[in-house]
């Protein structure tokens, strides 16, 4: 199954599996660029950046230490940079953003974001917290741009599939309630349950994925990729460029291996 | 009538998996969440709880096997319950309809709290822990852990909320005797109850401080921690309530129109309705708990801490404030500030109704389920009990079937009846 993501070592379709996560201007506006710059499009097929937030409800302690201090240098212009220094590269940004933002500027934030270049949304508390809201803010979205849905365990199955339906792109499944914690739990059959929800579908998977082992066993579970978050940030910490740079190999050599 | 004798007696009505609810939510459940960045209590959570336990926890599965030691050991505590007709009831009442009782006080522990404990207990056992801790109530919590721990041969020690302590002394001997250590709490045992007291000597106690006490002391000792009610596997494991009465209906030919439970946690609540629900969806449901504890009526639906000293989580429900300290009513179990995230969900969706009782309508109703059914029914389930009479009160032509939980029995706190 491995293959089936990781072809790009074969050079023939470009399924990239790499999914980065980084919180818009954390450390600085700067350091971010030249992390943006350092990102290998032969493995990184997107790029998510997190809207800084006061109360990012369903981050982990390590992501939500990073809105804290991205708060303070975080100016709105900045998302175009970063997104120009992806395109480039061709690589798609999606914006991660909870609904607060939705709530008080309607879908004038969709159109914003999607002027500032990003290809769509990821809006993590709307299931949990405005389900009542998705029927009608979703496909208002997807009038500008991509919803992307965002899953876990916890979502009823009836939920899964009827927000699925509103939307044709790819779907972000956090396998854990909330990210950098360690709730054990069986990968495995937590990979299955979407897999076969949703068969056919493009499914990435994110939340508490630490090393570049468990990169490699669910890629082999089938999905088409994975979303790192948590652990890039001791790299963006020590502005490791060099460890960040090695770490994309890592990851490349874990799907040659895997085929 | 013979009918209803077997469909109670047959060992193949116990379940051999339990019922999770999560995966048919109507909508996604808040998940639990840190508001510190620095410590994270869900990370806690790894030190404290059997990994088995936290993994049934989170999970989206339906169904959970359940291990065939614990599936053995469901027989021996008196599983399946009784399933029956409360035809005394009914009659005394002048209803026209019918009322059902499923009695979790036919276990040996007299509540339906040994149906976690087992499998905790077990879990805890089987990852090389040598003893468990939890705070306890009215009693029937802490019964519950000092037998399963007993069973699985480790220890257990139990903070007892004060007041409960000084209203029911035989629930410290016994407790005792099966093997556990009690401490009145707030306790001078850890640091959070050292702090309270030293603030107010003669502080009664609440779950929401045993609570805290019995992690941190589990945290200090390394122990495992035991978890009463509120948390999802809580309610998973409770699920054998509603799986059987689904068998024992069938067995019957009824079909409940109406479903009442007592609320503490919801414990016994969740894992009576959710099975059920599933099947019988049109199903009137009405969660009790006391007027002194208004919880689903006057509390906020919010993110709050599950314990006083804010060392777990904090979980969506319906809550009072996790400092909220209550009257010192004899339903110790219905003390408790909020309630667990799904019932709290469809409370607030609607699709559970609450309905509020007070301490004289339970003892009115205990004395009347007593005299009519021959049962001495704990002062909770009085709730649910008062609950049923008010609503055949209010609906005497319907001709209904209601079906109520009747969550444990009261020979050990007969106290409230000489108040
Ligand atoms: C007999 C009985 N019923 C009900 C409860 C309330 O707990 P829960 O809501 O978790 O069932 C308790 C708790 O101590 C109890 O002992």
């Amino acid at each position: 199954m491995a293959f089936l993501t990781c072809q790009f070592s074969r050079g023939e379709i470009l399924l990239k599996p790499l999914i980065l996560y980084f919180t818009a201007d954390y450390p600085s506006t700067e350091i971010l660029k030249s992390f943006l710059e350092a990102v290998d499009p032969d493995v990184v097929k997107y790029v998510e950046i997190g809207i800084p937030e006061s109360n990012p409800l369903y981050d982990g302690p390590t992501i939500k230490a990073t809105h804290s201090l991205a708060l303070k240098n975080y100016k709105p212009n900045h998302l175009a940079e970063y997104t120009g220094i992806l395109g480039r590269k061709g690589i798609p940004a999606f914006a991660l953003s909870y609904y607060e933002k939705f709530n008080k500027l309607g879908s004038g934030y969709a159109t914003f974001l999607k002027d500032a270049g990003f290809s769509g949304v990821i809006i993590p508390d709307l299931l949990t917290d405005y389900s009542e809201e998705s029927d009608r803010i979703i496909p208002e979205i997807e009038e500008i741009f991509s919803f992307i849905p965002f899953f876990n365990p916890a979502t009823p199955d009836g939920l899964i599939n009827a927000v699925s339906s509103l939307t044709g792109s790819w779907i972000y499944y956090g396998l854990q309630p909330s990210t950098g914690i360690d709730i054990p739990f069986d990968l495995e059959e937590v990979s299955r349950r979407i897999l076969d929800l949703l068969p056919g579908r493009e499914i990435n998977f994110g939340f508490g994925i630490r090393t570049t082992g468990q990169i490699g066993e669910i890629l082999s579970l089938g999905s088409s990729g994975v979303a790192i978050g948590s652990l890039l940030v001791q790299y963006l910490n020590d502005k490791d460029l060099e460890g960040f740079r090695k770490f994309q190999e890592s990851v490349k050599e874990v799907c040659a291996s895997a085929e | 009538m013979g009918k209803i004798m077997l469909s109670t007696q047959d060992t193949a009505i116990i379940p051999r998996e339990w019922y999770n609810v999560v995966p048919d939510l109507p909508k996604q459940l808040p998940p639990p969440v840190d508001r510190d960045e620095k410590n994270s209590s869900i990370q806690l959570l790894n030190q404290i709880l059997p990994k088995t336990i936290l993994k049934q926890e989170f999970t989206f599965q339906r169904y959970t096997k359940i291990p065939e030691e614990v599936q053995e050991i469901y027989a021996q505590i008196g599983r399946p319950t009784p399933l029956f007709r409360a035809h005394g009831l009914e009659k005394a009442l002048d209803y026209h309809g019918k009322i059902l009782i499923k009695y979790e006080g036919a276990t040996i522990t007299g509540s339906h709290k040994i149906n976690t404990a087992i499998p905790q207990a077990f879990y805890a056992r089987d990852e090389g822990s040598t003893g468990v801790v939890t705070e306890t109530g009215a009693g029937q919590w802490g019964t519950a852990t000092t037998v399963a721990a007993s069973l699985a041969g480790i220890t257990s020690k139990i903070f007892m909320v004060k007041v409960s302590f000084n209203q029911k002394p035989l629930r410290k001997e016994i407790m005792e005797l099966y093997g556990g250590e009690i401490v009145p709490s707030p306790s001078m045992e850890t640091e959070f109850g050292r702090q309270l007291l030293a603030k107010v000597p003669e502080h009664p106690g609440t779950l929401g401080i045993a609570i805290s006490e019995a992690v941190e002391y589990a945290l200090e000792h390394d122990l495992k921690y035991m978890l009463g009610s509120v948390f999802n596997s809580v309610l998973t494991h409770q699920s054998v309530i509603g799986l059987e009465s689904e068998k024992q209906l069938e067995i019957l030919g009824e079909e409940p129109d109406v479903m009442i439970g007592c609320v503490g946690g919801g414990s016994n609540f969740g894992g009576f309705v959710f099975p059920l629900m599933k099947k019988f969806k049109e199903t009137k449901i009405f969660a009790s708990t006391a007027s002194e504890v208004p919880k689903f009526t006057k509390g906020e639906y919010k993110y709050d801490y599950v314990d006083t000293a804010k060392t777990l989580p904090s979980i969506k429900m319906y809550t009072l404030g996790s400092d909220f300290v209550p009257e010192k009513i004899y339903a110790g179990g219905l003390r408790y500030h909020g309630a667990a995230p799904s019932i709290s969900m469809l409370v607030n969706s609607g699709r559970i109704k609450s309905s509020d009782v007070t301490e004289d309508q339970v003892i009115d109703a205990l004395k009347l389920f007593a005299r009519t059914q021959g049962i001495v029914a704990a002062p909770e389930s009085g709730h649910a009990i008062a609950t049923a009479i008010e609503y055949v009160k209010a609906n005497r032509d319907s001709k209904e079937t209601i079906l109520v939980n009747v969550s444990g029995h009261g020979l050990l706190d007969m106290s409230i009846f000489q108040r």
